[in-house]
């Protein structure tokens, strides 16, 4: 029987070995699998950042671009492919869209201190176990958190402005934000 | 380097984000490339954007975009391999953390201090969006008179060390504070403490040493 948990698992391994294929062979086939699944993700994801459809499109071409390019630094016991996507695509709306032309290097430069760490000690099976905490933790968050999180991740909104627009204490804004990170890494298997 | 003091999670969240004022994520950048702890917090940050985004409802692209992606690759050179970023390669004393170089240089020697006070000097970054960024160079043994923020003030230090009521912070730790906190930094005995600042409203002063001292914050 297929349980989300295990669904999830099962995903995260397919993209894994998806991109794999794409690293060692430059496997086009692959290469569009993951296109087709992701491309229209990361398009929603920009369009309620609120770039325009022209602009995201440009973006998600670019940021799967980049995976073609660098497919050999991806690394699935560090992250999924959706989280490495999710990276590649919030970068670069920070550096066309925020007109912020120091952020990319800046990331990239923070990237690569990373990959001179030693991966963590959990192996990529258990990453992906995380994972389908994650979705869980995710699911399972009180309303007023789940909406801040949304309103930070889909639409890039500061704390003072998430505060401003719900008139909330900015205070309690943070405090609701620290408890919903306390509960998303407890799903993650992290210690909060 | 391991700092003791660390990104508050909101702040973390807001990064990963993309959600955060500019000069707030250039001195939370200083942090996490002096903060190993806090790379793997964001880490950890960054698979709940992932998450979150392959949760998407999609969004179809235009009808050529598929055709367009394969043409492109099919034009490209083969792959290099990655060159790891130059700015990136181990660092001497005087350099200052990556993140700030677009913003005040490359080395601290470099800084053009300007004087706002008897031991007190700062140099403000360049206009941004949403807050303001600048360097702070305390003498040392000072005391800085006792402020609050009306909004979020997020430090890190670079060199030398303070003490205040949350505790002794030294090269890499972060003061990621928001408007209720009030607080008297005393910078420790020896060199000067150099700190990176981000705030977005003017702190506020209650003393008297606070008049002199005010243009160090007014922006």
């Amino acid at each position: 029987m297929s349980t989300p948990a295990s669904q999830a698992n099962a995903d995260a391994q397919y993209w894994a070995e998806q991109m794999a294929a794409v690293a060692l062979r430059r496997d086009m086939d692959c290469f569009m699998r993951i296109y087709d699944h992701f491309a229209p993700r990361l398009q929603r994801y920009l369009l309620g950042m609120g770039v325009s459809a022209a602009r995201a499109e440009e973006l998600v071409q670019e940021a799967l671009l980049r995976l073609w390019r660098r497919a050999e630094s991806f690394d699935p016991a560090r992250a999924g492919l959706a989280t490495w996507l999710f990276r590649v695509a919030r970068n670069l709306y920070i550096d066309s869209l925020r007109g912020e032309p120091h952020w990319l290097p800046m990331q990239e430069g923070l990237d690569w201190l990373d990959e001179q760490a030693p991966a963590d000690a959990g192996s990529s099976a258990e990453a992906f176990a995380d994972h389908a905490g994650l979705k869980r933790a995710i699911d399972s968050l009180p309303p007023v958190q789940a909406r801040l999180i949304r309103m930070s991740y889909f639409e890039a909104k500061s704390h003072s402005e998430i505060a401003h627009e719900l008139g909330m204490p900015l205070g309690s804004v943070k405090s609701s934000l620290r408890r919903a990170f306390a509960k998303l890494q407890a799903g993650l298997g992290g210690v909060p | 380097m391991r700092p003791n003091h660390h990104l508050d999670a909101a702040t973390l969240l807001g990064y990963s984000a993309g959600a955060l004022p500019a000069a707030f994520m250039a001195v939370a950048a200083t942090h996490l490339s002096l903060c190993q702890v806090c790379r793997e917090r964001l880490r950890q940050a960054d698979r709940i954007g992932g998450a979150l985004m392959q949760q998407q409802e999609p969004a179809p692209l235009s009808a050529g975009a598929r055709e367009a992606m394969r043409a492109r690759l099919a034009q490209l050179p083969p792959a290099q391999p990655p060159v790891p970023p130059a700015a990136a390669a181990a660092s001497d004393h005087d350099r200052l953390p990556l993140p700030l170089r677009p913003y005040f240089g490359e080395t601290f020697s470099g800084l053009r201090w300007r004087t706002i006070g008897p031991g007190v000097h700062h140099i403000r970054g360049p206009r941004m969006e949403g807050g303001d960024l600048m360097l702070l160079r305390i003498a040392p043994g000072r005391s800085v008179p006792l402020h609050s923020h009306g909004a979020n003030e997020l430090t890190v230090v670079l060199r030398g060390a303070y003490d205040d009521l949350l505790g002794h912070f030294a090269p890499g730790d972060a003061a990621d504070l928001d408007g209720d906190t009030e607080h008297q930094p005393v910078t420790s005995p020896g060199v000067p403490c150099i700190c990176v600042a981000a705030t977005d409203a003017p702190l506020r002063f209650s003393g008297w040493l606070a008049r002199t001292l005010q243009p160090l914050f007014k922006l």
